[in-house]
This record gives structure tokens, sequence and C-alpha cells, in this order.
């Protein structure tokens, strides 16, 4: 491998973090929806790096069946944003709380 | 015959009652009036039929085998012997008189069926009672006879007095059958069986102490369901029953229960010589606390009722005293005369005009058709020992049993037994004025008394009056019979010298005159009734329902009033609310955090993820430090 | 000469993805996350995953940004807040928290052993290896993940059926 173990893990944990802090902060579904891809992404960073550390190549593997797990998660949830946007006219997350206790 | 058939004596009044209790409304009155007597007319016809059975060790009858459980096996079996026998024929035969009365007494009555049938029901108890091979046979009669008194106490329960004397009755024989249940076990764990033959056998072998304890649980048992100090507060209330009802369960039957069982297990009973003792102490002191009693009353069948404790008072003396003979004479004179007394009582009120205070009837004799005066002297007579009459032959037997006990503290209580004679003379001579002598005092007016309340009365007067030649004392001639039918059931032979008897009879005799000619001065003219204190005292017997009231009742509900407010509402529910209110906080709290937006959920898998990353951390320090 | 390319495409990345967050609009918000995604995708590649990075370029970059992008665009969405529009009150808290995880994640790191080792630089996964591992031993989950995408088509289509439709039937 190029660069040592740790300091891929450290890029990936960086980036994880970001995406934490998108779905954190932002208030709009679509930018929390931007802030689990991301975090998705750190992890997908994570597999790959750990199937060259380790010369497996079930690691990336599983970095092509998170992505098709992710395009299903991403053509449900942004059919939700339509179906939201139409029900409710706006996409800020905290409208939406019928759930409330 | 097949001795099977004994069966047939309790089991054709259950029928009976059965039938009347099932589908006694829809028959015709006179047809369940019908079954009803005949039911109780044949267990009697049967009883005369059987005779033969009971002499000898007598005969025992399996039905089935009622419980089996490890050593424990119960038969449903009777046994018919010397001591069973007359007990059945008087029951029946006294029965089948109160229902040929109740016809007519109970002639205007709605809910016949009900009264037929608890009757019925009665005799079968009583008859279970007094056949019962075993204890716990016979404590299935026990409980029935006290739930057909209940019933019929109660009879008119729409009346809130009435109900209330039942469930007063109920209650007070309840805690002698407790300790009679607590005999029982005790019985079984001593002996490992009910059978009474068994125990009986098996009394012999046990230490004085468990036999003075098995005494007085026993002792408490019989006193509860025949009024006995100190569980006699009921019988006076239990007079708000129908007269028939008083004339067969308060009078002549069910009261005497108690000495029956006394009786049965005399052999086991006999052992225990301060028992014994105590038995007569209890019976001597009821017998005066009711005559006191009765002196006082107002209501005729009040008198009647404390005159019953009085006399059952005196065959507990018997049995103290080792008589059973005495003490069964006395049980079957006394269902004669005082079953007379009440019947003739209850035709008295109504032509009286529904009228209970003796101090508003008066006149009677005068009023009323003349053989009605007559039939209640004959009982009167024999209540108050009139010599000749079977009262005095059987009050007598049983006060030279106890004057000859060798033990001298029995000379007190034949004092007291003394002293209670002159008195029961004084009261019962004292009623027979009041009723019949001087000017009608009262308004109501005379009902008829019909045909079927009269003539019953007539056998039992000729019984109350000639009874006495059951058991005539040799001393004038007699063959003692009674005593001699029952053998070595029948307990102490009673020797004594013919001049003792001569002066105890004339001492008896003495005792009647007196207190008849005091009721004479005192009752021949009518004088208004005092308010003295000591009058209300005795009118509500030594008041001994204030007495239990506030030893037992006030303390009772006291301490109920705790449970229930200071316990159960303060304590458990008060805990139970704290917590139901903690727990209805803690979710309001709890609710808060619970706003349905995504980001407050999102947060929150953050602050996980930060615990876990802390822990991980921790973990990772603590290995470092190790290594 | 690959080492100093990899560190210069992470915090290539890194960049890329603060500027996405930060963004007001969402169409740049996209923008600047695909082309951290393009730095990604070189990533893998230089991590011997070849076959990964055309994925992450085809699939990521390609289809799934697009689909954002499709739906950001059909609804015309105007910035509405931004990061500085909210409260310090509200994202303080948040930044701390997430400032936190990161510092502890990045200690536990730092804290491995096996962190500072390389491991063997030589690894290449061809795309043939790559095929018989994924329909080889991982053709149940290929299954499985198919059958995924297929529910997420029936559920997006019934979801994004027309409300006006389902009243007038």
């Amino acid at each position: 491998m190029i660069v040592p173990f740790g300091h891929l893990l450290m890029f990936a944990a960086s980036l994880f973090v970001l995406g934490l802090c998108c779905t954190l902060l932002r208030r709009e579904i679509i930018m929390i929806l931007i802030g689990v891809e991301i975090m998705l992404n750190a992890a997908a960073l994570t597999l790959v790096g750990g199937a060259a550390y380790w010369q497996q190549s079930d690691g990336q593997v599983f970095v092509i069946l998170l992505m098709a797990i992710t395009a299903a998660e991403v053509a449900v949830a942004l059919a939700l944003v339509v179906y939201l946007k139409q029900r409710k006219g706006t996409l800020v997350a905290d409208a939406f709380d019928r759930m409330s206790g | 015959m097949n001795e099977t058939l004994l069966f047939l004596i309790p089991l054709l009044p259950l029928c009976c009652a059965l039938l009347n209790m099932l589908v006694g409304m829809r028959l015709p009155r006179l047809f369940a009036e019908t079954v009803a007597v005949s039911g109780v007319a044949t267990a009697f016809v049967l009883t005369l039929l059987f005779w033969d059975y009971a002499s000898g060790a007598g005969t025992r009858a399996t039905l089935f085998t009622w419980l089996a459980s490890g050593d424990l096996e119960i038969a449903f079996a009777l046994h018919f012997d010397r001591l069973a026998a007359p007990m059945t024929l008087m029951v029946t035969g006294v029965a089948t008189l109160i229902h040929l009365y109740a016809v007519g007494y109970m002639h205007g009555e709605q809910d016949y069926a009900r009264f037929f049938g608890l009757l019925n029901l009665f005799v079968f108890a009583m008859l279970t009672i007094i056949l019962a091979d075993n204890l716990l046979v016979l404590f299935l009669g026990w409980e029935g006879v006290g739930l057909c008194s209940y019933g019929l106490i109660g009879f008119w329960y729409r009346k809130l007095d009435n109900a209330r004397a039942g469930t007063k009755a109920f209650l007070v024989t309840r805690v002698g059958d407790v300790f009679l249940g607590i005999a029982l076990l005790w019985l079984f764990a001593l002996t490992g069986s009910l059978s009474i033959g068994v125990i009986n056998a098996a009394a012999a072998d046990l230490a004085p102490a468990v036999l003075l304890g098995l005494t007085l649980l026993l002792l408490l048992g019989a006193c509860g369901k025949s009024a006995q100090l100190p569980l006699m507060t009921w019988l006076a209330d239990a007079m708000a029953g129908p007269t028939p009802v008083s004339a067969l369960i308060h009078a002549a039957t069910m009261v005497t229960a108690g000495v029956y069982l006394l009786c049965r297990l005399f052999p086991l009973v006999s052992l225990s010589a301060a028992g014994m003792a105590v038995i007569t102490a209890v019976g001597a002191l009821t017998a005066l606390y009711a005559a006191t009693c009765a002196l006082a009353q107002r209501e005729i069948k009040r008198v009647l009722a404390y005159s019953t404790m009085s006399q059952v008072g005196f065959m507990f003396m018997a049995v103290g005293a080792g008589s059973v003979a005495g003490a069964m004479f006395h049980l079957l004179t006394h269902a004669f005369f005082k079953a007379l007394l009440f019947m003739a009582a209850g035709c008295v009120i109504h032509l009286a005009g529904e009228e209970n205070d003796l101090f508003r009837m008066g006149g009677l004799y005068r009023r009323g058709p003349v053989e009605l005066f007559w039939i209640f002297l004959i009982g009167a007579v024999c209540l108050a020992g009139v010599p000749l009459t079977s009262g005095f032959f059987s009050k007598d037997a049983i006060l030279l049993a106890v004057f000859t006990h060798p033990d001298p503290v029995y000379r007190l209580f034949w004092g007291i037994g003394v002293l209670t004679a002159l008195l029961t003379a004084l009261y019962t001579f004292r009623l027979v004025y009041l009723i019949f002598a001087g000017e009608p005092r009262g308004q109501g007016a005379p009902h008829p008394v019909s045909l079927a309340m009269r003539w019953p009365l007539w056998p039992l007067a000729g019984l109350a009056l000639l009874g006495g030649g059951l058991n005539l004392p040799a001393l004038v001639g007699g063959g003692e019979r009674l005593h001699h039918w029952l053998g070595d059931l029948g307990g102490r032979t009673i020797a004594a010298a013919h001049s003792t008897e001569l002066r105890l009879i004339a001492l008896a005799t003495a005792l009647v005159l007196a207190g008849w000619a005091i009721a004479h001065w005192r009752y021949r003219r009518f004088a208004p009734p005092t308010e003295a204190a000591l009058v209300q005292f005795l009118l509500h017997g030594w008041q001994a329902d204030r007495l239990v009231d506030r030893l037992l009742v006030r303390p009772f509900t006291a301490t109920a009033h705790f449970c229930s407010t200071g316990c159960d509402r303060g304590l458990f529910d008060g805990t139970l609310a704290g917590l139901a209110s903690l727990a209805q906080r803690t979710g309001a709290l709890l609710r808060r955090l619970a706003t349905g937006r995504v980001s407050t959920s999102l947060s929150a898998f953050a602050w996980g993820l930060l615990v876990i990353a802390g822990w991980l951390l921790l973990q990772l320090a603590s290995r470092g430090g190790h290594g | 000469m690959a080492t100093a390319l990899f560190y210069i495409l992470g915090f290539t990345l890194l960049a890329a993805t603060l500027l996405c967050i930060t963004r007001r609009n969402p169409v740049h918000a996209v923008i600047y996350l695909v082309a951290g995604f393009f730095a990604l995708a070189l990533m893998f590649y230089l991590l011997g995953a070849p076959l990964v990075a055309a994925w992450q370029v085809i699939v990521y970059a390609g289809a799934i940004m697009v689909l954002f992008l499709f739906i950001i665009m059909m609804f015309g969405l105007t910035p509405q807040e931004s990061l500085a529009g909210t409260g310090v009150q509200r994202w303080l808290p948040l930044a701390l928290l997430s400032a936190s995880i990161l510092f502890c994640t990045l200690l536990l790191i730092a804290q491995d052993p096996a962190a500072t080792t390389t491991g063997d630089a030589t690894f290449y996964l061809a795309p043939r290896d790559f095929g018989t591992a994924l329909f080889g031993r991982y053709a149940l989950a290929v299954q499985v993940v198919s059958f995924q995408l297929l529910f997420a088509a029936v559920g997006a289509f019934y979801l994004g059926r027309r409300p006006d439709r389902e009243e007038s039937s």
C-alpha cells in the first residue's frame, strides 16, 4: 500500500465527520441526504483501504454492494422528497414532526 | 329389611325439601304442604319400623365412600344405636306435629315453598347429626342446621331486623363451629380417624391435658349451637322467625344438638374431670343467667327463648354430672313441652291480634277458646316442674345427679340449679298470669285460630304430661326405662338413698309452690311495668349484646377501619398511586425528548457515537495502563 | 509519487466536501460533492481498485448525483437557509459534538499499532478477479441486493404517483 493505513483511516474519519456535520446542521432534507451520501463514501473509502491492506478482494466487493444499496436508498428517499414536497410544500426536515410525543 | 334402608330416614325429608325448593311454587299449595308433612311423617314411621336395629351395638349402614385421601377415609355412614334411636324418634315425631301446625300457621303466607323446603331441609340436617357415624358427616349436618336456621329466622327478610337476627344467629353459631372444626382436626391428628366409635375407644389413651383441651373445644362448639354462655346472644333474637320455626329449631331440636354432641362423645368427654366440671359450670351459669333474663322479658317468645336457654343449661349440667340418661331424658321432655309452649304461644299471639307484648295481652282466658288455656297450662306446669309432670321428673333427675356427684364443687352447681328451678317456676307462672288473667289490655282484634293449628297440640300435650313415664325413677315405682335402654351409653348410674331423693323431691315441690305463690301475689292483678334499672338490665339480657359490641365488634371494626383507610388506602394505594404518578411524570419528561423531528434523532445518534468512541478510548487507555 | 498524489487527492476530497456542506445553494453543493467524488475515485484507483473507481464515477457521480440534481432542479429549490443563518445556540453544540467525535476517532486511529504499517504496496485487483469474487462467493448477496433494488424501484414508483389520480379513482 502506498500510504500508512492509519492515514487512510484518518481521511475516512474526517470525511465521515464532515458528512455527520452536514446531516446534523443542515435543515433541508436534500442536504441531509447529501450528508448521508458523504458518510457512505467514507465507509467505502475504509473498505477499499482495508482490501488493499489485507490483500483481499472482499472489501471491494462490499463497496459494489454498498453502491447498489445506496442507489436503492436514494431512489426511495428522493421519491419521498417528491411526495413530501407535494404534501407539505416544504422540505425543511423539522416541519415533519407528526411523530411528536 | 336391608340396613341400607336406614338412609331413607334422613333422605326422605331431603327429597321432599328438594322437590319443594325446585318446583314447589308451581305445584298446588295443598300438594306442597302434603309433600312436606308426609316426608317427615314417613321418616317417623320408618324410625318406628327400624326400632329393633338400634338394640345391642346398633346398626351401621354405609352408603358410599365420601372422601378418600391418604390416611383419611370418610364413608357416608349412619349409626343407628340406642342413643340415636330415641332422639330420631323425637325429632321426626315433633317435626311432624310442627309441620302440621305450620300448615295452619302459614296459611296466609305466599312464600310457602321456601318455608317448607327449608323446614324439611332442616329435618334432614338434624337427622344427619343424630345418625352420623363419623364426625365429618355430623359436621355436615351441623352446618346444615345452621344454614336452615339462618334462612328461617330471616324468613321475613323484607324487615331488616329479621334479616339481621338471622345473620347474627349464623355468625355467633359459626364462632362455635370454628372450635368444633378445630376439635375435629385435632381428633383426626391424634387418632387418625373421624369415626365416633374409634375416637371414643381411643380416648382412654390420650393425655389428660389433651383430653381437657378437646373437651373445652367440643364444649365451645356445643355452646354455639345450644346458645350457652358465652355464645348465647343469638337465641333471643332468633325469635324473629315464624313461630313453628321457633318451636322446631330453637326449642325442640337444633339447640339440643350441642347436648347430643357431648352425649355422643361422652366416653371421651367423661375422661376429663376438669372438663366435666367446666361443662357443669357453663350449664349452671347459663341456666341461672337465662332464668333471670326471662323474668323481665316483655315479649312472649323471648320469655320462652330464655327459658329454652335455661333448660338446655340443665341438660349441660346433666352431662357434666355424668348422667347422659338424665340429659337425654330432659332433652326429650323439654322438646315436648317447649314445642307445645311455642305452638300455644303462636295461637296466643293470633288470638291477641298479632300482639307479642305480654303487657298488652291479658284476659285471654275469657276471650279465647278454653282449650288453649289448658294446653298452655300443661306446657307451663311441665316447664315449672310441677310434681308428676314430665318436667318435674327430668329436672329432678338432673338435680339428683348433680347433688350426688362426689366432687364437692358440684354442691355449688346444685345450689345454682335449685335457685334456677325457683326462678323457672316464677317466670313460668308470671307468663301464665300475664296472658290469661285479668282484663284484656290490648287493642288488637282477635284472629281465629284454625283447626290445623289446634289439634297437633293435643298429642304434644299428652306427651308433655306423661313423658315422665319414659324414665320414671324407682322411687315412685318406675322402671327407669330410658336409663336401661341406653345401658352403657347412659353414663354414671345415680345411686342415692331414698331418703335423700325424697328430701330433694320435697324441696322441688316447695320451690314450685313458692314460685307460684310469688307469681300469684305479684301478677294476679296487672301492675303497670316499672322502669327500674334492674328490670332494664335483665330485659336486655344482662347487656350481653352491648358487652359483645364493646369487646369484639368495636375493636374489630376499628381494626378493619385502620386496615381499610390506614393500610389499604393510605399505605398500599398511596404507594401505588405514588409509583404511578412517578411513572407518569417520568413519562411526561421523556415525552419532551420525542419531538418527532429527524434532527433530534440524528443528534441522539451522534451522542451515541460519541459515547461508543469514548468508551473505546477508555478501553484503550486501561489496556495501555496494564500493558 | 503515488503517495504524494494520494495525500493531494485526500485533502482535495476533504476541501471539496467542506465546501459542499457549507453551500447555501443545493446545486452548488452537489457540484462540489461530485468534484470530491472524482477525487475519491482516483484514490480508489491508487489503492488498487480500478473497477470500483470506475463504478464510483459512473454510478455515484454519474447517476446518483445527477438524480439529486434532477430533484433539486425539478422543484427549483432556492437557497432557503444557510449555515450562518441558523442560530449559534443550535449549531455550536452540534459542531462541538462532531469535533469531539472526530478527535476521539483520530486518537483511536493514532493509538492503533497497525496504523503506521503500509502492508504490501503492490496490491492490484484485476476486474477478472473482482468478477470471480463477486459472482462466485457473493452470488447470493448479489441476488439479495438486486431484489433490494427492485423493491426500491417499486416503492419509489408508488410514492411518486400523482395524488390527484389517487383521488379520482
